[in-house]
């Protein structure tokens, strides 16, 4: 395991604890910590690489040196800190791009658990399965809701809920969001699509839903370009074209303030997705006459 | 010292560089000037008698690793290989900077060829090569260039033994032949910096097989240090002389007959001295 200067912000101090010998730190040094990652996997281990997610912007050129290297590397990047839960540090420490920044990469598979024990299944599946893997992980401590004892697949998105009305997609944290408002817009309202890995993304699953209720909304904690409202339109656009509405972050930089405040000025909240999933029905209906 | 004779070596960088020449003339492109820069170095490197590698198995756990950083030196690595046995030369000149081949315009990774990284952009392998090195009981060489180390990583990588881990079994080779793309390049005191970092260090003329062998030997036998040789080089030796360490012709081999023939010339003429 690799850590960059921050290793008591990403915890991965807990394994340098354990297992002194099988830990380096590049220290502040994000493109030095990726690529001696990359040679590391490259002679044979299996490795991981944690950060802070917005300084990574720095090691960009060595991630893509990385998913050059060819198939038979291990490697895990693990971003943490990532969305404007990450609070009062303010917007140099919000990463809302890194998904779309890794879906611009070839090769890597992106992760997106919606909370902590969807992380431990992950990381127990992502360890099976030489590749390149990116996971997404968050700052403060966030509910944890998932029931379903199976292991985590990779590439599967997940129907939550069953409704007729409209579709709600979210990925990671902002599945919590989605069940929460699935509760109070009643049953047979929403039908909810956890997004647990962002790409591939499980288009098949996404259709179906569409095909379903005429309706997609999507939300999540990142910048609308090139994150999940994207990749959902781009499919949808393309083998089923489906009126659309979004809740993401637009294109600019954020502010400081409380995880939960912020959510709410960012209009990402479960009040802001219930409201726009009533509106986006009703205006529908009016539509549809 | 060396697997083969003193001849024998001169006589495989001869024939090499008339290799290099032929398959870029022949290509209208690649990097020429930057290969024939290199040539003593590989070869010295390949052929002294403690490296080791397994051209019928390129994945060979025992093998000593050659990370090339200065990723545009790639059609010599690829011509060094096909002297080693890895493939023939013929399939270097069929596959060269075409779609889909092992022989890219850059480096593509691949074991079974003798080619342990994918490369290009600057600044990058050698941070792969130093944790590779990290990761395995053999030798791990790279080949970095003056230019790269104008890249704050590059520079970086002097530190590493300081903060992280000092790895005996890491040899960086500097390809100092004072010129990169567009203007002439000075490494300044990277050299002193480097001894302050606790690296062995070492500067050779890098076109002298005798001088690389006896660097090569010292760096292998450091037992508490990484090393560094700043090789001191030749930007297009063994080529058209009035091109030979001068600044304009990174990338650009010859494209008339003209020019081709003054290379070929240029070769020959070594050969006689």
């Amino acid at each position: 395991m690799l850590d960059a200067g921050t290793s008591n912000s990403t915890y991965s101090k807990k394994f340098k604890d354990v297992f002194p010998d099988r830990f380096y730190t590049a220290g502040i040094n994000e493109p030095g910590m990726v690529g001696l990652a990359t040679g590391l996997a490259m002679a044979g281990q299996r490795v991981a690489a944690c950060d802070m997610s917005v300084f990574l912007h720095h090691a960009y050129a060595h991630i893509r040196a990385a998913a050059r290297q060819g198939n038979d590397v291990h490697i895990l990047l693990a971003a943490s800190h990532t969305g404007i839960t990450v609070g009062p540090d303010g917007s140099s420490a919000h990463d809302i791009t890194d998904l779309a920044r890794m879906r611009l990469i070839p090769d890597f598979t992106i992760i997106t658990p919606w909370d902590g024990r969807q992380v431990r299944r992950a990381v127990e599946a992502i360890f099976e399965e030489q590749g390149l893997y990116y996971i997404r992980l968050n700052r403060p401590k966030l509910p944890i809701f998932l029931l379903d004892p199976a292991p985590f697949e990779i590439g599967r998105a997940y129907r939550l809920c069953e409704g007729e009305r409209v579709t709600i997609i979210a990925v990671g944290d902002k599945v919590y969001n989605a069940l929460e408002a699935c509760d109070e817009l009643g049953e047979g309202f929403a039908d909810v699509i956890g997004i647990s890995t962002l790409e591939p993304l499980d288009s098949d699953t996404i259709i179906a839903s569409a095909a379903r209720t005429g309706r997609v909304i999507t939300i999540e904690d990142h910048m609308y370009a090139g994150g999940l409202y994207e990749s959902v339109a781009g499919v949808l656009a393309m083998h089923k074209p489906t009126p659309m509405r979004k809740l993401s972050l637009d294109r600019v930089f954020t502010t400081s303030g409380e995880p939960d405040e912020l959510t709410e000025m960012f209009g990402l909240g479960t009040a802001a997705l219930v409201k726009e999933c009533r509106e986006f029905v009703l205006e529908r209906m009016r539509d549809e006459g | 010292m060396f697997k083969i004779t003193p001849e024998e070596l001169k006589e495989r960088a001869y024939r090499i560089r008339k290799n290099l020449i032929d398959l870029m003339y022949q290509a209208r492109s690649g990097h020429l000037d930057t290969s024939l820069s290199l040539v003593e170095v590989w070869l010295a490197l390949v052929y002294s008698d403690f490296f080791q590698f397994d051209p019928k198995n390129g994945a060979w756990d025992e093998r000593d690793r050659i990370f090339l950083s200065e990723g545009h030196a790639c059609p010599l690595q690829y011509f060094v290989n096909a002297d080693l046995g890895y493939y023939s030369f013929e399939d270097v000149y069929a596959g060269f900077r075409r779609p889909n081949t092992p022989f890219q315009g850059h480096t593509k990774r691949s074991l079974p060829h003798g080619l342990e990284n994918s490369n290009g952009s600057l600044g990058i392998g050698l941070w792969q090569a130093y944790g590779h090195a990290l990761a395995t009981e053999r030798f791990v060489f790279c080949i970095a260039g003056d230019g790269e180390f104008e890249e704050p990583v590059s520079q970086g990588l002097m530190s590493a033994p300081f903060y992280l881990r000092p790895a005996p079994n890491f040899i960086l080779i500097l390809n100092y032949n004072k010129l990169a793309q567009d203007a002439e390049v000075r490494i300044g005191p990277i050299a002193e910096i480097a001894k302050l970092y606790n690296w062995q260090v070492m500067q050779v003329d890098g076109h002298d097989f005798s001088a690389l062998n006896y660097a090569y030997q010292e760096a292998v036998e450091e037992c508490n240090k990484p090393s560094l040789i700043v090789c001191d080089t030749i930007k297009g030796k063994g080529g058209d002389p009035a091109n030979e360490g001068r600044l304009g012709f990174h990338g650009r081999p010859p494209h008339t007959e003209e020019e081709y023939q003054a290379y070929i010339k240029g070769l020959e003429a070594t050969r006689r001295n």
